[in-house]
Formats: structure tokens, sequence, C-alpha cells
């Protein structure tokens, strides 16, 4: 005997979410934004529009009044697969949500759709099912040591225990993009700024998790990270990383039921506030032509939480009060930017069409004729990366960090550490009176089991 | 007047009007209860209720206080703030086919009204009631004018701009294109009265203008009762319940 279809579950689904997708209008705006579907425009069915129209007509075999009156019908397995490729294949970035005239909360409505589809046994997509196992097992997606979580710190830097000053680095931060955290390091270090790091008690933020549908181990990760930080004594927790300060702010909140003392700060909002007191010095000029990439996770998924001004302006503010650097925005910026293509797991899942989107907006930078194009985010920057070695660009990509250290003279090498063969970033080399960019050759494909985590 | 003719009485149209009211009715509950097959906040329990529906959407719809709810209300609700951001020939069409709908929803319930107190005299209003209707003449055909220059817009886009063309579905032309035809066929059965604003007599066939306005009638009570509730129409609804859920999507 056949085994019984399972229907459409709605589990995960507040029921305003159920209301919203009978609120799509069919106007047709999220198509004309979706950077997914920019890059596969035979796939419709990926855009929010059409994921809407099929979650409507797959919930209405079980749950419409004809199948009130004669019975529902079974859904039919082929059909349910490309449905869950049609919701995996999106990065969350959110732009839909952003020009709905309906409103609608597109993130939180596809990262409440895939936990029922991992329910159902149809999700998660490819190498993502792996992020649960190793996060669980090593506490961050690298199948690195937790005991190596400082490891990149060099040896006279200032690094306190606890402090009311808590720098949460972030799992790629530390252990593949280790450029990034030394400068961060740095540039607080000649500051004068205290700050603590929780080490191996600093676990991964678990974003790809909840990006996914797979939100098992969450709620450990979520508590063990509040409660570190809380033990740690942290009033303001800095954040370099858009992901990580994305589950901080919303995410583990949802998970933690106690108070919750300190306030989550994008380093870039911080460091603003140091180049407007005028305690940052600057001694080596960039002659470059920088861009930005707003990252999703800071910018448009916290922008109603944290500010606009916090969410695009401060990393811009940044980026030119550095000498030397000619500031362009690309044509898509702030709200409406283009997504790189790294978030939601599709960099794990669907490598292809990360990449594809990767070069979309390198593209971008290039129409400004950007030499550099900055961001916050780590997966972004490798994201961006990759798409920028497969097209060949001649374009590089920084954190906005790193732009800042070296344009303050600091020292910024990464001390020889078990992680520096995977050290794969575009980094500034910087003589006494000027800095240049070394590009990196591709990465090799395979090296991480599930790429970028988030 | 033309409202009682082929047969029908006015206790039928009472009566219709009950079944399309009630049909209606229940089209919105099940929706509500459809809704309701969803949780009432991030971690809670499946309650699959109709009214937990309701207590969710009003806890989401005031979770920012009375004034983002009133805010959220006209700027989004009433003036289509996002959409006009998105596109003003798209907010030009959604006013005029929003405010022209609801309009005349609004006067045909009106009207109702006004024939009931006509029928039974109510109060002794009986020729007032009368002189009333009439004057319900003129915000008709303006409204009506309003929704048929939304649904030109409507049905227009969808035929010349290629990227709105290759993705309109056969649903999206059927649902378009009845309120095309209900618009029109409520004009045409205005014009064949005779008198008409803006026409005068040129279409002027008043034999036939009650049977015109029977079809009318039907395809409109169709629309609100047996098409509304169960197809992409309940966006009308769900769609500003949605934009209050989400303070405007702020």
């Amino acid at each position: 005997m056949a085994e019984k279809s399972k229907p459409l579950m709605t589990g995960y689904m507040i029921s305003t979410q159920l209301m919203e997708i009978d609120g799509c209008n069919r106007c047709q705006e999220c198509m004309k934004w979706c950077p997914t579907f920019a890059v596969r425009p035979d796939r419709p069915g990926i855009t929010p529009m059409y994921k809407n129209a099929k979650w409507r007509e797959l919930m209405a075999k079980n749950q419409s009044l004809r199948a009130k009156i004669f019975g529902g019908k079974p859904l039919n397995e082929d059909e349910m697969k490309l449905f869950t490729e049609d919701v995996y294949y999106c990065t969350t970035c959110g732009v839909c949500g952003t020009v709905c005239e309906a409103g609608i909360k597109t993130v939180d409505l596809w990262e409440a759709m895939r936990p029922n589809l991992v329910d159902r046994g149809n999700g998660p997509y490819g190498k993502q099912s792996f992020f649960p196992k190793l996060v669980k097992a090593d506490r961050n997606p690298y199948q690195a040591k937790q005991e190596d979580r400082l490891c990149w710190v060099p040896k006279d830097a200032k690094v306190d225990e606890s402090g009311e000053i808590v720098y949460f680095a972030g799992c790629t931060a530390a252990y593949r993009q280790q450029a990034l955290g030394v400068a961060t390091v740095r540039i607080l270090n000649k500051l004068n700024v205290d700050f603590a790091m929780l080490g191996k008690d600093e676990w991964c933020c678990a974003s790809a998790m909840v990006r996914t549908g797979q939100r098992e181990v969450m709620a450990e990760h979520a508590v063990h990270n509040v409660d570190a930080l809380k033990d740690a004594g942290a009033k303001t927790v800095l954040f370099a990383c858009a992901g990580c300060i994305r589950n901080s702010t919303v995410d583990w909140p949802r998970w933690y039921e106690g108070y919750i003392p300190y306030k989550n700060v994008p380093l870039s909002v911080f460091l603003r506030e140091k180049i407007r007191k005028g305690e940052v010095d600057y001694k080596i000029p960039l002659n470059y032509t920088v861009t930005y990439h707003d990252p999703c996770h800071n910018g448009r998924h916290l922008m109603h939480e944290i500010g606009k001004d916090w969410a695009f302006e401060a990393s811009r503010h940044c980026i030119e009060s550095i000498p030397g650097v000619k500031f362009k925005d690309m044509l898509r910026n702030r709200e409406l930017q283009r997504c790189c293509g790294a978030g939601g797991g599709v960099k794990a899942g669907i490598p292809d069409l990360a990449l594809d989107m990767a070069k979309a907006r390198v593209v971008d930078g290039e129409e400004v004729s950007a030499d550099v194009i900055a961001s916050t985010c780590p997966f972004c920057r490798r994201n961006i990366m990759d798409g920028r070695n497969d097209a060949k660009s001649s374009i590089k990509v920084l954190d906005v960090v790193e732009l800042m250290a070296a344009s303050m003279g600091l020292d910024t090498t990464i001390p020889e550490n078990p992680y520096t063969k995977f050290q794969e970033q575009d980094v500034l080399v910087c003589g006494p009176t000027t800095c240049t960019v070394e590009t990196v050759e591709r990465k090799a494909p395979g090296k991480d089991l599930v790429g970028e985590a988030h | 007047m033309a409202f009682y003719t082929l047969g029908l009485t006015f206790n039928l149209v009472i009566i219709l009007t009950v079944i399309v009211l009630a049909v209606w009715v229940y089209g919105i509950y099940f929706n509500f209860k459809k809704w309701g097959l969803g949780s009432t906040g991030y971690h809670d329990q499946l309650r699959n209720s109709f009214w937990l529906f309701l207590a969710t959407w009003i806890k989401e719809a005031f979770k920012d206080g009375v004034w983002v709810f009133i805010r959220t209300a006209v700027l989004d609700v009433l003036l289509l703030r996002r959409t006009l951001a998105r596109s003003p020939i798209r907010w030009v069409m959604h006013m005029s086919m929003f405010y022209g709908f609801v309009a005349l929803a609004a006067l045909s319930g009106l009207g109702l009204m006004i024939d009931i107190v006509e029928h039974f005299n109510l109060m002794g209003l009986a020729h007032e009631a009368e002189i009333w209707k009439e004057y319900l003449g003129l915000p008709f055909d303006l409204f009506g004018y309003l929704l048929l220059f939304g649904a030109t817009i409507a049905v227009s886009r969808r035929i010349l701009l290629k990227f709105v063309r290759d993705n309109t579905t056969a649903y999206d032309a059927f649902l378009i294109g009845a309120v095309f035809l209900i618009t029109i066929t409520g004009f045409y059965a205005e014009w064949m009265r005779g008198n008409a604003f803006l026409v005068g007599n040129m279409f002027e066939y008043p034999i036939y203008a009650p049977h015109f306005a029977l079809i009318h009638t039907i395809l409109a009570l169709g629309l609100f009762a047996f098409v509304f509730p169960w197809t992409k129409y309940i966006h009308i609804l769900a769609t500003p319940m949605t934009l209050l859920a989400n303070r405007g999507g702020e």
C-alpha cells in the first residue's frame, strides 16, 4: 500500500503570515528587484509572487472549500521537490519585502516556510544539511577547534576576558578571514578601547541554521552566547560581521527568555563615533575609488531595528573619512541594494547561483569604475571575491575596517596559526606612505565542506 | 424603476441579498479559519482557531500602539503609500479601482437601504426615499467612471507592458477581465436607459436596459460572494490587513 502523502505543514507559520500569502496582489514588483531571478530569468517560480501563489495552491489541496467538501488531494512529490527548490533558491536578502506593496515581511515568511519543508522531509538543500551536525559538534561550521578562536590575535594586542565592551568576532573572522579580526583588534587597541573577547565561549551565531529552516541548534547557541556575553559583563557588543549582528539582534532574543542587558552595535557605528570625536588619526592616504556593498543582514534586515543611519550611513561615513579615498555608490544601494548571493544558505546549497549573483554585483561595482568594493560582511566579501575571480575582474574586495586600519598605518599582519593556510582574502600591503591591495587567487573548490555559513 | 423586473420581486431581492451576504460572510470566516492554521507566535503551538487568528492579528496590528495603527491605516491602507513609492502609474490605477470599487459597493448598500425604506414606507418616508435615490445617480456615475479608469489602466498595462504581460497568468487575466466586464456592463446598462451621464441618449435602448442591469447585478454579486473570498481577490481584504499587521511593512 502506498504511503499516505503528508500535507503541507503550517507549524512554523504565524497565522498572520498565512494571511500575508493571501495579501500578495501579484503586482510583480518583487520580480523586478529579485537578485536571484535576475540571474535565473528562466525560473520565475523562485520569485516571491510565484512562491506565494504556489504555497496557496499546495495548501488548497487540503484546505480549500472543495477539499473540505470532497476530500483533500495528495501532494505531488515532484511538485513539492520543485517548490522546495524554489524556496531555497533565495538568499533571504529581503529586497522583495522592501518593495512589496502589501508590506509582506518576506524574510520572516521564507524563514517560516523552510522549517515546514524540513519537517516534511523536503528541505534543506544540498550541503545545507551539514550545518546542524557541524555546528553541534564543533560550535562552528568550519570544523575548527573552539580553543583556537583567538589563535589569530597578535601577541602584543591587548584583549581582556571580560569588560563592558565585547567584540564578537564570529566564526569567519576567527578561522577564515583573520585579517578582519586583526584589523579590528589593532584599531580598538590604537583607540585605547578596553574590550574583551569570549574566546572558546564564543559559539557560532547559528545564522545559517535559522536561514535554512533548521532551527534545532539555535536555542542552545542563542542561550549560550547571550549568557556568555552577560557573564563577561557586556554592556556594548561590537560586531564586524553582518550575519552575527543580525542574529544577535533579531534571532537570539526570540530564543532567550531572560533579560538581555547589552546593546548590539555595528563596529562601523562605534568607529564613526571615534572619527567624529577626532580620535582616529589617519597616516596613509588610500588613493582608490571605493564603493560600498550594503550587506543584507545589517542593512535591510536591521534597518527597522537599529535605524537607517546605523544600517546604511555609518559605514559610508567611515569610508569617506579615509584620506585619498574617492567614494562612489553603486546604482543599487542601501535598502535597494543587490544581494551578493551568499546568504540564506545559498553559498553552501547552490554555489553556482551564489557565484552568478556575485558576478552581477561585481558588474555593479565596475559600472561606477570602483577599484575596491568594501563591505562589512565577511560572507559578502568571500562571495564577491569568488565572483570577481570567476569574472576575471580587477576589482578588489575588502572590509571597511581593513581600509581604516591600513590608512591608520597599523600592522595587520596575521600571526602564523593553524588556519593560516585557509586565509584567502584580498589584503592591503602598506609601506610608510602608500598601500597596495594584493588579490588572492581563486579559492580551491571543496576546501570548506559547507562553504560560508550565513 | 427598473430594479424589480424580469420576475424579480422585492422579497426575492432581499432573500438573494441575504444569501449573497451569508456566502460572503462564510467565505471570510473560512479564510480566517484557514489563516488560523498558523501559530500565534514564533515558538507557539498550533491552535487551529478562527478566534486566535483574530487575536494574533490584533496583537500584531497594535504592537506599536494605536497611533502607529492609525498612521498605517491612513498612509498605507487609504493612501497606498508603498505603491506610490514604487510606481505612480500603478498608484493611480489602484487608487481609482479601490475607491471606485469601495464607493460603488457602499452606494449599492445605501441604495438597498433606501429601497427598504421606500418599500415599507418606514417612518412615512417612502416619497423622500424615492427622491434620495435620484440623488445617488451622479455619485454612481462618477465612481463608476473612476473604477472604469482604473480597470482600463490595469487591463492596458497587462496587454502593453512586455514584462507585465509575460508574467500574467490566466488567473490574473480572468480576475482583471471580470472587474473590467462588470464595470462595462454596469455602464452599458446605465447608458441603455437613456439620458446618461456624458453619453446622453447615444446608447438608449430602454426595453433591454433591465436585462442588462440584471446581468450586471448578477455578475457583481457573483464576484462579491462567489469569487472574492475564494480566489486571489481575497487580497482586497488580506492586503490592508497585512499592512496593518506589519505596521506598513516598516
